[in-house]
């Protein structure tokens, strides 16, 4: 008991690493916070975004954030409610993943708003048939049931290391106090908190459905070619998947490396989530398939263009790199046991997040292009996108943003929750706690 | 590439069309020569300004503010010298005539309107004088008025052109008159043209189908087709109630999807409402009966 303990905890105090990887990124973040205050004083002009290609890199990183954020719901509610064990030592490493995303995602469409200061408007003005007032309600509630996900299978977690790890520092005593909840492993608060997660785990998986669902509808509302479409919710579902694991995978490669977690982070976990990643790939591959083999083979004269443009158009080196390089190599590859183990998983999943964050790209940016009214007499920087050196720094503001919250949620808490661990190996630790 | 290719060919072709209905826009000099037969009016001002804001402040701006569409070729500011120092008759045939992208205002504007707005766009233009319409009204040519009934026997509308001469008024025979009903924007011109007869008549037949507004109201319009501009505008305009009478609720009268949030289907309203409330009541449940859980001690 004590070696688990110690094992999954000892990451918790300040060192020299996190110092520097911590630094690293509140430097990053201030540079590209002076990025954003350029474009509060001067507005979105200082973005490559104009009238005819209005979302571009920020509604892009939209999509894949709200993406990355789904895959809580996957591994905790869909595998655990099927009863796989095998997904407990992974299931924070994908809440934490979850709120993370879906905190910032928010963020994200802040950033695209010429007067932010106006964000309540939002809601002041709300329309109930408006597909914006759907998506920020859902985006809201899944973020908190994820954040609430996350925090209630801490409180025995925070009770055990509060009574029983020595070196748990001084400054963090009284927030693991307050998280713990006076918990006592009283077979009422059991009770309760195991109803709860029950509950919440049931709830989330609409949610989520709900939350990526909409915000393809965001799109698919609209009749322009490469948005019209009526299986874009599960399209946009299975590709968030994709990406969802892919970033758990390397969450989990980097968390088994530094904290030392070689012992609860097997090989096994890796090769599993390398075949829940297959599999959620061939899912998506196939929506693909539809998405474009459908509208190809009519070519109506609008898809005839997107199309075009895609395939051997001005996007078509980012297209097919994205869809072989990012999807098609992928699957083949970790089809194979040797492509599943840690390294080359991730790897591959690098691969696959890249692929991933373009294909959003690719989504928003060349449908706008091509607008059924023809584009005249407007500069030339109103036809052809190109995201500014500002509009860059601030994607990348949101991104610091998201490592920051995985970094700190991930070295002051347990990676891998203790409690379900002991008990998935017989052991009881909070009957020891008051003994 | 090829991208590239269509975007010349596209240039080539719309530059095409604008030079074979404009070259240059070259405004003729007997249309330069053309001046308001009636002196601009502060009336006329409020009236042109009203006018400029509707039909052209979207793309020049407003005056003198320089705020004027960032589209190609620009629209430019119109209180600029560049307009200022051109004359009556040049401002009135672009306005008229216009050039793409600008629009022909022609069948959207009479006569009479967009001298208006040139009273209004003058109001900015330094050391201008209007030209004295009493001395260059003997050179305007023919004069004519037009009135308009409706013949409810034989179902005609019935257009008198009376032409007024120095001897006093005399019917116009031979004028070729144009018959249009108005319509949300512009004018829908009814059967062919015809020429008044001797006695300065022309009957349009009223289809009876037409509809009107929910008491058979419709606008009519005629005018005296006059492209060459060798006589003043002559124009009637009037309201009968001949048309169908229609009562279509628009669009945005019933609940819609596209309606305002007070307009909203009920079906959404509940569904959305519903939505939120039971996830949210389980939410709040949950984190007020988790937060409960300080209380218990272990017995």
């Amino acid at each position: 008991m004590e070696k688990i303990i110690s094992d999954l905890s000892h990451h918790i105090r300040l060192n020299k690493g996190f110092f520097l990887w911590m630094g690293f990124l509140v430097l990053a973040f201030i540079a590209c916070l002076y990025a954003y205050t350029r474009q509060l004083r001067y507005g979105l002009g200082v973005a490559g975004i104009r009238d005819y290609i209005s979302w571009g890199l920020y509604i892009s990183n939209f999509v894949f954030f709200v993406a990355s954020s789904l895959i809580g719901m996957l591994i905790s509610a869909v595998l655990g409610l099927i009863g796989m064990k095998w997904v407990h030592p992974i299931t924070r490493i994908a809440e934490t993943i979850a709120v993370a995303f879906a905190a910032v995602a928010g963020l994200v469409i802040v950033m695209d708003m010429g007067r932010p200061e106006r964000l309540a408007y939002v809601f002041i003005y709300a329309r109930f048939q408006s597909p914006i007032l759907w998506d920020v309600t859902v985006i809201t509630t899944y973020f908190v049931i994820s954040l609430l996900l996350l925090l209630l299978p801490l409180i025995p977690d925070m009770a055990v290391l509060y009574k029983r790890f020595a070196n748990l520092p001084g400054w963090l005593k009284p927030v693991y106090k307050a998280l713990s909840l006076n918990w006592t492993d009283h077979p009422e608060q059991n009770r309760i908190i195991h109803r709860s997660i029950y509950i919440l785990l049931i709830l989330i998986i609409p949610a989520a459905l709900s939350i990526h669902t909409v915000t393809s509808w965001l799109f698919a509302l609209t009749v322009r070619p490469g948005w019209d479409s009526t299986i874009f919710g599960p399209y946009f579902v299975s590709g968030a998947f994709v990406a969802g694991s892919a970033a758990v995978i390397i969450a989990m490669y980097f968390f088994r490396k530094n904290y030392k977690l070689q012992d609860y982070l097997t090989d096994l976990h890796f090769n599993n989530m390398g075949k829940v990643l297959v599999l959620v790939a061939f899912v998506y591959l196939y929506f693909n398939i539809n998405e474009y083999l459908v509208p190809g083979y009519k070519l109506k004269r609008a898809d005839a263009i997107h199309l075009g443009e895609l395939m051997s158009g001005h996007f078509a080196v980012t297209f097919w790199l994205v869809q072989v390089g990012g999807l098609l190599i992928p699957i083949i590859l970790m089809l194979f046991r040797r492509m599943r183990r840690p390294l080359p998983l991730t790897i591959i999943s690098i691969a696959v997040v890249l692929g991933a964050w373009f294909k959003r790209y690719l989504i928003v940016v060349p449908t706008m292009a091509h607008p059924y009214l023809p584009i005249q007499h407007v500069p030339d920087n109103f036809k052809v996108y190109s995201p500014t050196l500002i509009e860059i720094a601030i994607t990348l503001l949101s991104f610091t943003l998201v490592l920051i919250i995985i970094t700190l949620i991930s070295k002051f808490f347990p990676v891998i929750p203790i409690v379900e661990t002991a008990k998935d190996k017989g052991l009881d630790p909070l009957k020891s706690i008051e003994s | 590439m090829k991208r590239l290719f269509y975007i010349i060919l596209l240039v080539v072709i719309s530059s095409l069309r604008v030079e074979a209905q404009n070259p240059g826009w070259i405004v003729p000099d007997d249309q330069k020569a053309k001046i308001c037969l009636v002196k601009f009016t502060p009336d006329m001002l409020k009236q042109g300004e009203a006018l400029y804001m509707k039909n052209c402040q979207s793309c020049h701006g407003i005056p003198t503010k320089k705020n004027f569409a960032a589209i190609s070729p620009t629209p430019g500011d119109l209180s600029e010298p560049k307009v200022g120092t051109q004359k009556d008759g040049e401002l009135f045939f672009r306005i008229t005539t216009g050039k793409a992208p600008m629009p022909e205002f022609r069948n959207i504007l009479t006569e009479d309107e967009r001298w208006s707005v040139i009273s209004f766009l003058r109001s900015f233009h330094k050391g201008y004088f209007q030209p004295d319409p009493e001395k260059m009204a003997g050179s305007i040519g023919k004069r004519i008025k037009l009135a308009m009934t409706y013949d409810t026997v034989k179902k005609k509308i019935m257009i008198k052109a009376i032409e007024l001469t120095k001897e006093g008024p005399q019917p116009a025979k031979g004028a070729e008159i144009i018959v249009f009903v108005q319509r949300y924007f512009g004018n829908m011109q009814l059967t062919d043209t015809k020429r008044t007869s001797e006695n300065g008549f022309a009957g349009f037949d009223w289809p009876q189908d037409l509809p009107g507004d929910k008491n058979g109201n419709v606008i009519l319009g005629a005018r005296v087709n006059d492209p060459a501009g060798k006589m003043q505008e002559a124009v009637v305009k009037d309201t009968l109630a001949i048309g169908v009478p229609t009562n279509k609720p628009a669009l945005t009268d019933t609940r819609a999807m596209w309606s305002t949030r007070d307009k909203a289907p009920v079906w959404m309203i509940l569904t959305y409402t519903l939505a939120v409330i039971v996830v949210w009541y389980f939410i709040i449940f949950i984190i007020l009966s988790v937060l409960d859980m300080r209380k218990i001690k272990q017995a």
